[in-house]
């Protein structure tokens, strides 16, 4: 493309040299500052267009160039370099770096623009960064990293991790970040492959993502994908890795010992007998002949290690009017439950941009992802700590278990079965993705370098083929399961048509405007099939799992179809305005209608920012201080129309009841309804950015407040009995988030970071509409509690202020005389809650907010050095202020005979003085224990080494000679160590409601990376 | 200027284009894959019966919790919650959490299906104003069968929490405000509204009914009323209605007592109200059932291999065994009580009921083996359904079984005990109502029965079956009855407390003592 330039300007030039003097031709090579050359850089004659580009050594030959011109060497990444001609006809240049980054382009809505110019909070993070984290799904890589932005890891193989941008600003699940991936929306980026992305771009503040409109209330985060160079040799990489993944932080539960020491100590006689049970049906132990001879680990049994591996085929290039980036790329990984139980994918792509004359450009851009997760039974992760250690994983003497004799725990009297094996053996959950994402764009000058056109248009296919395999199993004991098979067909077929008009002018030299128009056409189908066969013929070969196989009378009342399309239409434009990079104004203004709602389709999303670039003042040239300093401000409006169109129906339903042992069908109806809109969310924030110490140092910092207005809310209607939502609640969330990076070169040979942020979220409800003054969420005995000036979902319980330690206490205490006069026994070993409201007595009234599962406070950082062909990173990542709920724990309450963890165990009360926190384990047993109160609602703080990577490089020059490909050795530690106080094994859960939370693995792997 | 015009005409070109396609106004005007009830034929007046059958589905989904609470205060009947769900055991025990979740549940969904019955009356009356002729007057009686299967909630409600709302709309605001009802003017009112509807309702039993097989019919209404009679001690006003009843002829007691309660006792001439459920004798597919697992024993070995047990929630009472065993009762026990090994060594522990009776064996007639369980001792016969019963291929506890609501022997018990109190009676005597109740108990006949004896008929007849005792005792004022055991009951524990989340709810409920 540029050679077409030097081709357009040959007459310009020579209408040029007419008055000028003499012509002279200029070559040379352009190096980075290992002296690496540097292909693709451009070479441009100041104040012309006149330039070339520099081939695949890095060499240039530019003719016909006057003697006294200027030579502007320039390449992405790099501080442009301007070099006075002056006769010479060799001009070799070495491009420093640009640390200071202001010439950086960040990506947002539907362009580019400096990151000096931003007014609002854009934050990006690159490929070299992200290829870091060894995972299937890009957004893992961002945990840590970028202010702000909470990333909830998930274990399970081919899920995606939870993120969050600056709170949670929604009461609904509609809480999905909108992803846009080389223009196209998505809310699940399970597709993209870690080593095709060129950059991620978070949009924080409501002013940089407003442009997206409707969709925009949860955040957005633009990718890019890797593309190819112009003029430049076809570069085949290869990168890939192979490691082992192993289960951190193993909760350590009741021994058989521990639990039997529970069991005789909790009071009830059925406990002590199950025990003898036991023993009757097992034996005694050698050891000690009152437990029974059978001690099984129950994590230790379900939990293996797992492979994980990726491997990357990729090819750049580009010839003089066409660029490409192609790949393909494997990833397989097990999961730590040992049953079937891994995902695969294979990823074909291909982009290629060509220019089709002077001020025609089109590219397409195609990737194909081909997954299959087998899903973990999560019921194992509960029952493996429910069940007691003194039951077996097989008994020869269950007969009537088939295929296999798993021991049950009916055998000893208990009353489910709890082994986890059966759960865990007898399932098969596959789920089968394949998506292809196709984009092809069209792109055009109107005016040179000044106004262009993109007609853009995206498609996304994505078919999800689940299936839910039940095999049949008979546990002996009355539980017997038939064969049952489920199968969910979900088909998305998205569109959108993108236009846009783009003006970009300098007036005056110092007037800098660029202007956006553009439309939108967006068309979203979903289909969902869901059909449930039971009775499979031949179950026992897998070539037999098909619903053809099924009993068809099973079919009854088990398929469902559901259908949903929505159409979207916008308009949008943006203004972005600066003098002399000084002054910065930004404005963007989108219109959206969506065919979602009934009421009001059309919605006005608004957003203006300021900033005043202080150190582009002439009184701040040479303060010998700041290098760049920028403040700045932002108001937006973003709108979340990712909920649903309505709440309740006014729709009839088929029904089937038992009449005279025949069904019969009648209909029903409900009759409350309301009519829903999009959730708004208006966010105003202040920034600074600032780079001093020779732009060693940079710092960005940034306070908001975002509120969602008309929030849906549940209100419940009495009487009807009917929980309905309404556009009805405000949520604030309030925060600041810094970052602080320093990075500086000692030599040639050696450079190192140092990086860390921070970010601070408070999430507070400001108003609710229901009459009861609070919403309730999780069960009676879970409660989760919404009110006004508390977090949403906090978990709401007693405060516990220690343990009744003798009879004297509880006589004492006028609360535990109240609850005694009640008929509640109080026992000591039993807890003591706080009598908030001076009653004297416990009552539902005493209940506090005990906490949220949002972190108030959550930091990151990164070390980073290289030496010669070493490098290293090493990057940490914690949090704190959140609360977990330990449901597994709590679930005693429903069943009081199973196993606890060791911890529960061990500090235990059992006698005066012994503890001041934990009941007894006849308390544990007790309703007035079971209470939830902070006994069962613990901290959730953590710290982790998220990441230490250690990689060498092996110069294949130096090494073999010419022609000698680089190898790059890396190897990575992801997640080595956390550290934390929860008796979990993770400290990480999405929604704090621990029950059978997936643990997250350490990864060890080690990886090459050649470059042919 | 060549060139402004050939811009000025590309630029036109393209703004236009893409108006011209984006502009699809019609995609958004429709949404796919909805039915909206303003939808649906009204004029396709044959289809009327299907939102009665509708209010039917209504009626028979039933929480698991709601019988349980209904019944467990009684002291026929035990919470058998040793650990799981203190606060059931402590209710067993009048001791009362005002936030307890069953209180609200029991609430919330007989309030709720209130409202969605009347949603159904006025999806009927959408068809009757299309309907002509013979149309008339099945919407008319339909309307009527829905308003009585209303009043038996409205009935509950007011019988558990005293004051509560009457709610004849489907979108209450207005009766919400105009405040709650006190028991007795519930009761009048459930006593009017069944003279409104029994004219319009057939004249047969429900089990004659070909159109909803076990449907209500009128003397369903008149069984209603005799109840709200009997909760307002209008004792003549009882035994009127219950004469309507048994003067009708049309009904019997089913012979076998046993069997009444299992498969073959679905649907008897006994019977009043019913809810039934069914996997309609098929192995696979759709079933509709209530979940009885809670009035199941945690462990017993079934006649029938795989048939699951249940929860051990709901236990008879001691108190009821040895009053059973000291009146030599024989079948009425053995189909009420469900015995382990373990609960027969208990009521041994006591020299009066050393040796004890055949039937008292963990071993039901049926070969079921109940064994012994940390919930409970007993199980509930009346809730039980021997496994060899269970359809095959299916395993739920009593999978299928009905519940019988209201029954003709509650019927001739209520009678008998208006007549004792002075009641005129048109129908029999009240020896011949009780007799024909001992008869079939294999009982020796009375004469010149008591209120008393009646009473103790009734215990013995009515056992674990919707607090039907609970509300006798309470009703009497006979506190000494319910302090059993080791519980003391007083005046203030008649009432549940109003629930927490509606007291929160509905400031119409504050303000009233409790």
């Amino acid at each position: 493309m540029k050679f077409k330039h030097l081709l357009l300007s040959i007459p310009f030039l020579f209408s040029m040299s007419l008055s000028a003097q003499e012509n002279i031709t200029v070559s040379g090579t352009v190096t980075d500052g290992q002296g690496t050359p540097m292909p693709g850089a451009n070479v441009i004659l100041k104040n012309t267009t006149t330039g070339v580009q520099t081939d695949f050594d890095g060499n240039y030959l530019l003719s016909n160039v006057p003697s006294n011109g200027t030579l502007v060497f320039s390449y992405i990444g790099f501080s442009p370099t301007e070099v006075p001609i002056n006769g010479q006809t060799t001009i070799d240049v070495s491009l420093q770096e640009d640390t200071q980054a202001l010439d950086e382009v960040v990506v947002i809505g539907y362009g580019t623009q400096k990151k000096a110019d931003l007014t609002g909070s854009i934050v990006s993070v690159d490929a070299e960064q992200i290829e870091k984290t060894p995972t299937a799904n890009v957004v893992q890589s961002l945990q840590g990293k970028v202010s702000g932005v909470q990333i909830v890891t998930t274990g399970t193989p081919g899920d995606s991790p939870t993120i969050r941008i600056r709170g949670l600003g929604t009461y609904t699940d509609a809480t999905k970040v909108l992803f846009v991936v080389d223009g196209m929306f998505y809310s699940n980026i399970d597709f993209l492959n870690t080593n095709d992305i060129k950059t991620i771009n978070v949009l924080k503040d409501a002013s940089s993502s407003a442009i997206y409109g409707v969709r925009a209330a949860n955040g957005v985060v633009i990718i890019e994908t890797k593309s190819g160079t112009a003029n430049k040799k076809p570069q085949i990489e290869y990168s890939g890795y192979v490691g082992v993944q192993r289960a951190q932080n193993v909760l350590k539960m009741a021994n058989a010992e521990q639990f039997v020491t529970m069991a005789l100590e909790s009071g009830s006689a059925a406990d002590v007998q199950f025990v003898l049970n036991a023993m009757q049906r097992y034996g005694r132990s050698r050891i000690n002949p009152n437990i029974p001879d059978v001690n099984t680990d129950w994590y230790d049994e379900i939990i293996r290690d797992g492979i994980i591996q990726n491997h990357s085929l990729n090819v750049t290039g580009g010839a003089e009017n066409v660029t490409y980036s192609l790949g393909a790329n494997y990833f397989a990984q097990e999961g730590l439950l040992d049953m079937k139980n891994e995902y695969e994918r294979f990823n074909v792509r291909s982009k290629l941009d060509v220019d089709l004359s002077d001020n025609f450009r089109m590219g397409v851009n195609t990737i194909f992802s081909n997954a299959t997760q087998y899903k973990p039974e999560d019921a194992a992760w509960f029952k493996a700590y429910f069940a007691v250690p003194i039951l077996p994983v097989f008994d020869e003497m269950n007969t009537d278990a088939t295929p296999t004799r798993y021991a049950s725990a009916r055998a000893v009297g208990y009353r489910g079965t709890q082994n986890p094996f059966p759960d865990m053996v007898y399932n098969n959950d596959r789920l089968k993705i394949r998506k292809l994402l196709a984009n092809i764009y069209l792109e055009t000058d109107l005016i040179k370098d000044k106004l262009t056109f993109k007609t853009n248009y995206n498609v996304d296919f994505s078919a999800l083929e689940e299936r839910y395999v039940d095999l049949p199993y008979n546990m002996g004991f009355g539980d017997e399961r038939t064969s049952q098979i489920k199968r969910e067909q979900n088909n998305f077929y998205n569109q959108i048509w993108d236009n846009l008009l783009t003006y970009k002018d300098t007036f005056a030299d110092d007037h800098n405007v660029t202007v956006l128009a553009g439309t939108s056409y967006r068309d979203e189908e979903a289909n969902e099939l869901e059909v449930t066969g039971r009775d499979i013929v031949g179950i026992d070969f897998d070539t037999s799992w098909y619903l053809d196989f099924a009993d068809p009378l099973s079919f009854n009342n088990n398929v469902v179809e559901k259908n949903k399309r929505i159409y979207g239409q916008s308009y949008f434009g943006r203004l972005s305005y600066n003098f002399k990079e000084r002054y910065l104004l930004y404005g963007t203004f989108r219109a959206d209608r969506s065919s979602k709602f009934t009421q009001e389709q059309w919605g006005y999303f608004p957003a203006v920012g300021a900033g005043w670039v202080i150190s582009q003042e002439p009184f701040m040239q040479d303060n010998g201080i700041f290098d760049f300093l920028k403040l700045r401000a932002s108001w937006g409006r973003l709108g979340n129309d990712n909920v649903d169109a309505s709440s309740g129906a006014n729709t009839i339903d088929n029904t089937t009841v038992d009449l005279g042992d025949n069904p019969a069908t009648g209909i029903t109806a409900t009759s409350t309804f309301t009519d829903l809109t999009w959730e708004v969310v208006e966010e105003t924030d202040f920034g600074i950015n600032m780079t001093t110490f020779d732009n060693r140092l940079s710092l960005e910092a940034d306070y908001y407040i975002r509120d969602t207005e008309n929030a849906i809310m549940p209100v419940f209607i009495p009487i009807a009995n009917v929980t309905i939502n309404r556009n009805s609640g405000v949520i604030r969330n309030t925060g600041v988030e810094v970052a602080l990076d320093w990075s500086d070169e000692i030599s040639s040979d050696f450079n190192y970071t140092i990086g860390a942020n921070f970010t601070t979220v408070k999430n507070e409800t400001l108003e609710i509409e229901d009459t009861k003054g609070y919403i309730d969420a999780g069960s009676a005995e879970f409660r989760q509690r919404t009110i006004v000036g508390e977090p949403l979902y906090a978990f709401y319980g007693y405060e516990t202020t220690g343990v009744y330690q003798n009879e004297a206490q509880i006589s004492a205490d006028p609360t535990a005389q109240a609850a005694i006069a009640d008929g509640t026994d109080i026992q000591p070993g039993y807890l003591i809650f706080k009598d908030q409201n001076g009653d004297g007595a416990i009552t539902d009234d005493d209940r506090v907010v005990l906490g949220s599962f949002l972190p108030k406070f959550t930091y990151g950082g990164n070390i980073g050095a290289n030496y010669k062909d070493w490098g290293f990173s090493l990057n940490f990542y914690g949090q704190t202020g959140n609360k977990i709920l330990n449901r597994k724990r709590g679930e005693i309450i429903f069943t009081n005979d199973t196993n606890m963890d060791a911890d529960l165990a061990i500090n235990r009360w059992h006698g005066e003085g012994t503890s001041n926190t934990y009941p007894s384990s006849a308390g544990l047993r007790d309703g007035w224990n079971q209470k939830l109160s902070n006994f069962w609602v613990e901290d959730g703080d953590f710290f982790r080494i998220q990441n230490i990577q250690l990689s060498y490089t092996l110069r294949g020059d130096k090494f073999k000679g010419n022609g000698m490909p680089d190898f790059k050795f890396i190897f990575t530690a992801e997640r080595p160590l956390t550290l934390f106080s929860y008796n979990g094994f993770n400290p990480e859960v999405s929604n704090g409601v621990d029950r059978q939370t997936y643990p997250v693995p350490a990864i060890y792997t080690f990886g090459v990376n050649v470059k042919l | 200027m060549k060139d402004f015009k050939k811009l000025a005409y590309r630029f036109t070109l393209i703004a236009m284009g893409v108006f011209l396609i984006q502009s699809c106004d019609e995609n958004f005007d429709t949404r796919q894959g909805q039915l909206n009830a303003d939808d649906l034929d009204y004029s396709a007046t044959e289809d009327m019966i299907q939102a009665l059958i509708g209010a039917y589905q209504i009626f028979a989904t039933r929480g698991w919790e709601e019988p349980l609470l209904l019944s467990v205060r009684g002291d026929d009947v035990n919470a058998g919650g040793l650990g799981d769900q203190q606060p059931f055991a402590d209710t067993d025990n009048f001791t009362y959490d005002q936030g307890y979740w069953m209180y609200n549940s029991l609430w919330n969904l007989h309030y709720g299906d209130i409202v969605s019955l009347n949603t159904e009356i006025s999806l009927i009356e959408n068809f009757k104003a299309f309907a002509e002729g013979d149309d008339l007057t099945k919407a008319d009686q339909y309307i009527a069968e829905i308003k009585v299967l209303r009043a038996w909630l409205h009935f509950n409600l007011a019988r558990v929490w005293g004051e509560v709302f009457i709610i004849e709309t489907n979108q209450p605001d207005g009766e919400i405000a105009n405040g709650v009802v006190s028991k007795e003017a519930m009761m009048q009112f459930i006593s009017d509204q069944m003279d409104e509807v029994i004219p319009l309702l057939p004249n047969m039993r429900p089990n004659e009914r070909v159109d909803i097989p076990g449907g209500v019919t009128r003397y369903t209404a008149y069984a209603l009323k005799a109840m709200a009679h009997l909760e307002n001690e209008d004792y003549q006003g009882v035994a009127d209605a219950c004469a309507a009843i048994i003067n009708s002829n049309k009904f019997s007691l089913y012979p076998d007592f046993y069997s009444l309660f299992k498969k073959p006792g679905e649907l008897s001439n006994e019977s009043l109200m019913e809810m039934q459920f069914s996997d309609y004798n098929s192995g696979t597919g759709d079933t509709f059932y209530h979940l009885f697992a809670p009035f199941g024993p945690q462990t017993w070995t079934p006649a029938r291999a795989n048939a699951e047990g249940g929860w051990g929630f709901f236990e008879p009472s001691m108190k009821f065994i040895k009053f059973m065993l000291d009146r030599n009762e024989t079948v009425r026990l053995e189909t009420s009580v469900c015995w382990t090994d373990r609960g027969i060594a208990e009521l041994q522990t006591d020299p009066n009921y050393a040796t004890l009776p055949a039937f008292v064996n963990n071993t039901t007639r049926d070969g079921d083996v109940f064994n012994d369980y940390a919930r409970a001792l007993f199980a509930s016969g009346k809730h039980y359904l021997p496994s060899v019963q269970i359809t095959a291929g299916r395993n739920n506890y009593a999978g299928g079984k009905n519940l019988i609501v209201i029954r003709y022997a509650e019927i001739l018990l209520m009678y008998a005990e208006a007549l004792t109190r002075g009641a005129n009676g048109s129908g029999m005597t009240a020896d011949q109502a009780v007799n024909l109740i001992r008869n079939r108990a294999e009982m020796p006949t009375l004469s010149g029965v008591s209120t008393a004896q009646v009473l103790d008929e009734k215990f013995a007849e009515l056992a674990m079956e919707w607090g039907i005792r609970y509300y006798d005792m309470i009703r009497l004022d006979n506190y000494g009855e319910l302090s059993y055991d080791g519980r003391t009951f007083s005046a203030t524990d008649e009432l549940l407390p109003y629930p927490q989340a509606q007291v929160d709810a509905l400031p119409e409920l504050s303000g009233d003592d409790q």
